[in-house]
């Protein structure tokens, strides 16, 4: 139930507006992670700041797992966006941090 | 500061930092009329020839001998130099933080002769910390070059080696959101081949590339790039540009155009550049839209000052509301010697839905 529901629903967003963007570790990844936080200069597969890297799908799930997200468990990863830590010049939208909170609730699919 | 955000700061001041150097296209239009009036390579950017050696004399405050190493002996066949580059601020997401970003240390050859030259760009980059200690090493440009005019800043170009395909407008300010986001990204420097023909009324460059399998890469992806300018006029241009990419993760289709116009009463250069971001998901096959803008402005201000204010959008994908950002830069450049270039940049980034960012940093750059 739990993957249907995660490939299948949209996010209403807080602001009142739709996201219809499907919910999966591929919107979560290649959408969101890597123009936000995979340039060059910081998580990326060239210079992995933190060990980190989200400019691919596998890097992507990768540092995932190593910040700990897991089903229901945002980990690390949701710790420094959700407290406004990361990024920390160029902030993340908030319709991308609701999508990333309804991936691990509906159980952080494809990871 | 919470002690996660200090050990992030700390991070970044120990190296997340990165750049490389480039032409002042704010001197393109205003002073010459090609990259190739001031560099030797087609891209812009690198090496500058004899009159760009002129120029950074004579717009610098104390116009110091130019040359490499202030007239170091070098053999006909070899032109040298390099860039060091670093930077020291506050950033910000809402919450102010330190930072500091030891940006570029590059040497810069060109070897050959009656038109054929091997070039090279090289030098340090921060570590993995996970990777290994080779990583810091690095050859970020290795490529061999045809001119059919040698010395002359017209021509056709051939090139093939490692080098970034032409695309765009190619702004110093790696920053600059049509190069963050757009297709002519830092470190995008792919394996390929490119012709080009530069002349003062018309350039075209068109490249071929694959992804770098070897050295980590910022390009993922193999295809094709191209640029057209035409000048209209003695004070303005106009451009299209286009990329494909397409790798394991994403197909991306980049389409676009790009203006100058020189404005000689006001001595103001404006530039921009427009792009749709064509991206398709392999997995999935979805598809979503980008798009992306910057506009510039630049005027000296008095010897060797330039102003830069820059205006730039991103919209991260055209079906979400609110997932789009804009930002307003400043630069202001002070060229104090032939050789070294003291920067203050800021920006104001406002987004459609979540806090404001933004920076402001002191960046000093010195030129072999």
């Amino acid at each position: 139930m739990r993957v249907l529901l995660g490939l299948s629903c949209s996010v209403l967003v807080a602001c009142g507006t739709i996201d219809d963007r499907p919910v999966t570790v591929e919107v979560v990844s290649l959408e969101i992670l890597a123009p936000t936080c995979g340039a060059v200069q910081c998580h990326s597969t060239t210079t992995r700041l933190e060990g980190l890297a989200f400019d691919t799908l596998d890097e992507a799930k990768a540092s995932m797992r190593r910040l700990r997200v897991r089903a229901g468990n945002g980990g690390e990863l949701l710790e420094v966006i959700e407290e406004n830590e990361m990024p920390p010049d160029s902030p993340m939208f908030e319709n991308d941090i609701h999508l990333i909170e309804a991936w691990i609730d509906a159980g952080a699919v494809g990871l | 500061m919470r002690p996660l955000h200090i050990v992030i700061t700390v991070a970044l001041a120990l190296g997340a930092g990165a750049s490389n150097a480039h032409a002042y296209p704010q001197y393109q239009l205003a002073r010459d009329a090609t990259c190739t009036g001031c560099h030797l390579s087609p891209a812009g950017g690198g090496l500058l020839n004899e009159n760009g050696l002129g120029v950074a004399e004579a717009e610098s405050w104390k116009g110091t001998d130019p040359t490499f190493f202030y007239g170091a002996s070098l053999p006909n066949w070899l032109q040298m130099s390099g860039d060091i580059r670093g930077a020291v601020g506050a950033v910000g997401n809402g919450a102010l933080g330190g930072a500091a970003y030891p940006m570029q240390a590059e040497v810069i050859a060109s070897a050959g002769a009656r038109g054929f030259t091997f070039n090279a760009t090289g030098g340090l980059r921060r570590p993995q910390e996970d990777g290994s200690p080779a990583h810091v090493v690095w050859s970020r440009e290795h490529y061999l070059m045809w001119q059919q005019k040698p010395g002359e800043v017209e021509g056709m170009y051939i090139r093939a080696g490692r080098f970034m395909p032409v695309y765009g407008l190619r702004l110093a300010e790696h920053v600059a959101y049509t190069q963050r986001f757009g297709g002519y990204p830092l470190y995008g420097e792919t394996n390929g081949a490119a012709v080009e023909y530069v002349s003062p009324r018309f350039e075209a460059h068109a490249t071929g590339f694959i992804h770098d399998p070897i050295a980590s890469a910022v390009e993922h992806g193999d295809g094709v790039a191209g640029y057209v300018e035409v000048r209209l006029g003695e004070h303005a241009a106009l451009g299209a540009e286009g990329k494909y990419a397409s790798d394991d993760d994403l197909t991306r289709t980049y389409a676009g155009i790009t203006g100058k116009i020189f404005i000689p009463g006001a001595d103001l250069l404006i530039q921009g550049e427009a792009e749709l971001v064509h991206q398709e998901v392999a997995s999935t096959s979805r598809t979503y839209n980008q798009l992306v803008g910057y506009v510039l402005a630049s005027r000296p201000i008095a010897q060797a000052w330039l102003l830069d204010v820059g205006g730039g959008h991103y919209t991260q994908d055209t079906k979400v509301d609110g997932n789009y950002r804009d930002c307003i830069d400043a630069n202001v450049h002070w060229f104090v010697t032939s050789h070294f270039e003291a920067l203050m940049t800021m920006r104001v980034e406002i987004l459609g839905s979540g806090p404001t960012g933004g920076y402001a940093l002191a960046q000093v750059h010195y030129r072999l």
